[in-house]
């Protein structure tokens, strides 16, 4: 989420940026457009004013001329002339200054037009009444006529300049108005849009400012992790590299070079300053491994060997994996963690698991022995005390005839102890085929076999419906048929034998006997033997099952200690559990628990 | 009057072994002729002569110099001039794996030995009288192994 928003936010910026610009851009444009026409304006009010003060002389100096002439007709003083003729030459110059200020407006160009017109008139009659004059016998009337028509262009003229002040004050009037309007708007807009900038920049302001403390957390973090990374590489003993594929570049992290027995950052980071350490038995397997990381995107994991600085050879373990950041540009990670202990406890098991194959191998020449050629001579010497009791019993004296039966007894009581060492083993042997077995036709197996002994011993034995699961059926069978057996061997000599089998589920929990440490399915099968037979202190109980322990004297009880011992024994094949709890003289309960297996 | 003799061969590499078993015959009243042989190659040896009679029912120890029970077994049962020779196991073992593979070798039966001579004697009475058509046809791993 944080990287997504740090991700995003220069576009945003830009956005803010162009969008200020262009409006300052704006703003820049409108001001110069307004400073613009505000010259415009004040020019126009100078010209206007230039306008109307060169009207006044224009005028003036029509009227020089025209006192002039008064002043000449009345005196006949010849110097009356100068002012009037000068006067000519001032209006014109007068006019065209006027004409040149006001050539921007038409009906100031036709007024002057008009103007024109009746200055040229007024100046032609005061030039016929010079002239008039000039005759000493001038006709007084027409003197007079002329004046009159002098006297009405002047007035005319008068009026003329009159109008062009008023169009002139009208135009300034109208600029100034423009010039107002114009005004009105401009600061209102320049003051608008300089909220919107300023609140745009304030916008990116907090933005930027946002980043920047995200940035900053995200630094911190960057750095705590970079802590936490570096002392994860010193506890966990590993280093790591960085290679980056788009420069080739290469960047070790300080443990990779404390790995290599070297100082952090002592050396620049390369593959050729790295493979200066790889055992050299090991360079061109490292080398191969190393090629598929251009084109792979995960480096398999494999071993090889490297020479400390010290001069000590560890075995590294190289796992690597491509990494493409927000920018596309390509690096390379990879792990380097130093397993001597893993690959030297892993070569010590290999070694002991060849010791233990050879001494499993001896067990089983062992066994052989024992079935084989332990046998053979014993059952040669029962056959020959078969052969000599059957031919020469009667031959023997009393003591001799004690004798033999003595060697017999001894001689059958070795071969049951080879017998159920031998089962012992059997039940120790490798190969154990799980199947689908009802413990049902397994009890009703085990009953058959032991009919004889039951029908001897007039023993009842009642069952519960028991389960079927996977298991190996002859083991379960031989298990059945000790635990019934025991129960008829140890009765009680002047009762009824009774035993009685009953099978339910249960879980662990549960059950104290089951120990805490179970884990996994809880739930069980609980097979229960109870008897009704000598039974025995509960202190044994867990003695009981020990190889080659008995809790009777071999003369009392015929037995080897095997028995129960080749139970407990089966039933851990099936990692179940057996529990004994007896009360002397009262019965021995025996209870089997099978995982129930889903 | 050789027709009216039940031939018996046995190889066994033990002496007193080879001993009872022809005791065992001779106390037995049934009209068999017993040839014994010392390890596998003797007996093969003697099968393999043409002048031989072949017995009826041959006897092998699995455990025997030069030439083992199973090697026989299987030299035996590969010739088909030998088909009509009923083989019997004889031996002392009585592993689980012994059994499989002579019965899967094409055994007609696996007797253990046993350390009472009376029941040798009922074992070695029983195997001969045998029916043996009868008990190859219904041979399967439950009543490969002799039970007394």
């Amino acid at each position: 989420m944080r990287y997504i928003q740090l991700h995003k936010s220069p576009l945003f910026l830009k956005i803010i940026f162009i969008i200020s610009i262009a409006i300052i851009f704006f703003i820049g444009g409108v001001t110069f457009k307004h400073i613009t026409v505000l010259k415009k304006s004040s020019d126009f009010v100078s010209k206007s004013h230039d306008v109307n003060t060169e009207l006044e002389r224009l005028i003036s100096f029509v009227k020089d001329a025209e006192t002039g002439q008064r002043g000449y007709l009345l005196t006949r003083d010849e110097s009356f002339l100068k002012p009037y003729l000068e006067s000519k030459n001032a209006v014109k110059k007068s006019f065209n200054k006027v004409s040149k200020l006001t050539e921007n407006s038409r009906a100031q160009q036709a007024n002057l037009k008009k103007l024109l017109f009746y200055i040229n008139k007024r100046q032609n009659y005061l030039s016929k009444s010079i002239y008039l004059t000039e005759d000493k016998n001038y006709d007084k009337n027409e003197l007079a006529k002329n004046l009159v028509i002098g006297r009405k262009t002047m007035d005319s003229i008068r009026s003329q300049i009159e109008e062009m002040m008023i169009t002139e004050k009208v135009l300034l009037n109208y600029r100034q108005q423009e010039y107002i309007s114009t005004m009105n708007y401009t600061p209102l807009l320049i003051y608008l849009t300089l909220i919107v900038t300023l609140l745009l920049i304030t916008i990116a302001f907090i933005k930027m400012n946002r980043d920047l403390v995200l940035l900053k957390k995200t630094i911190n973090t960057l750095t705590v992790a970079n802590e936490a990374s570096n002392l994860a590489e010193i506890v966990g003993g590993f280093g790591s590299w960085q290679y980056n594929l788009d420069k080739q570049t290469f960047t070790f992290s300080d443990n990779e070079y404390r790995l290599l027995g070297c100082e952090p950052q002592s050396f620049i980071a390369s593959s050729e300053s790295f493979y200066k350490f790889v055992h050299p038995d090991d360079v061109n397997y490292v080398r191969e491994n190393s090629i598929n990381i251009q084109s792979e995107v995960n480096l398999a994991p494999f071993t090889y060997r490297i020479i400390r600085k010290d001069g000590e050879i560890r075995y590294f373990r190289a796992l690597g994996r491509v990494v493409t950041v927000s920018s596309g540009e390509r690096t390379y990670i990879g792990t380097t963690s130093d397993v001597t202990a893993e690959v030297e406890a892993k070569q010590m098991i290999e070694l002991r698991n060849r010791d233990l194959e050879s001494s499993n191998k001896e067990l089983m020449a062992f066994n052989y022995i024992a079935s084989h050629d332990l046998q053979e001579p014993l059952r040669k010497i029962e056959t020959f005390l078969s052969r000599l009791v059957t031919k020469d019993y009667s031959n023997l004296s009393q003591s001799g005839q004690q004798y033999v039966s003595s060697i017999q007894s001894s001689a059958k009581r070795m071969r049951v102890l080879i017998d159920d060492l031998l089962q012992f083993s059997r039940t120790n042997k490798g190969e154990k085929i799980f199947e689908k077995t009802d413990l049902n036709i397994v009890l009703s197996n085990v009953l058959q076999e032991l009919a004889p002994t039951i029908e001897d011993k007039k023993a009842l034995i009642t069952s519960d419906v028991l389960p079927t699961f996977d298991a190996i059926p002859f083991q379960i069978q031989q298990l059945f048929t000790n635990l019934i057996s025991n129960s008829l061997k140890y009765s009680k000599e002047n009762s009824a034998v009774e035993i009685k089998i009953t099978a339910t589920t249960c879980t662990a929990e549960n059950e104290e006997n089951i120990p805490d440490t179970i884990i996994g399915s809880n739930l069980y099968y609980k097979i229960v033997f109870q008897d009704n037979g000598i039974g025995f202190d509960q202190e044994y109980a867990s003695k009981i099952f020990i190889l080659f322990n008995r809790l009777h004297n071999k003369n009392e009880y015929s037995g080897t200690g095997i028995g129960l011992a080749i139970c407990k024994k089966i039933v851990e094949n099936h990692r179940g559990f057996i529990i004994a709890n007896a009360i002397v003289n009262e019965g021995a309960r025996f209870t089997v628990y099978f995982p129930v297996v889903s | 009057m050789n027709t009216d003799f039940i031939n018996i061969c046995l190889a066994d590499d033990d002496e007193d072994d080879r001993l009872f078993f022809t005791d065992a015959f001779d106390e037995l009243k049934i009209n068999t002729k017993v040839s014994t042989f010392n390890d596998g190659v003797e007996l093969m040896d003697f099968l393999h002569h043409p002048d031989s009679i072949l017995p009826n029912v041959l006897f092998l120890d699995l455990n025997m110099p030069k030439k083992n029970g199973q090697e026989c077994l299987l030299e035996i049962k590969k010739d088909e001039k030998f088909n009509d020779i009923a083989v019997a196991i004889y031996s002392t073992s009585s592993s689980e794996e012994d059994i499989e593979l002579t019965f899967i070798n094409g055994a007609n039966i696996y007797i253990k030995k046993p350390n009472d001579f009376e029941r040798l004697k009922k074992i070695l009475s029983e195997v001969v009288t045998l029916n043996w058509q009868y008990h190859t046809s219904g041979l399967n791993k439950d009543n490969f192994l002799m039970r007394m």
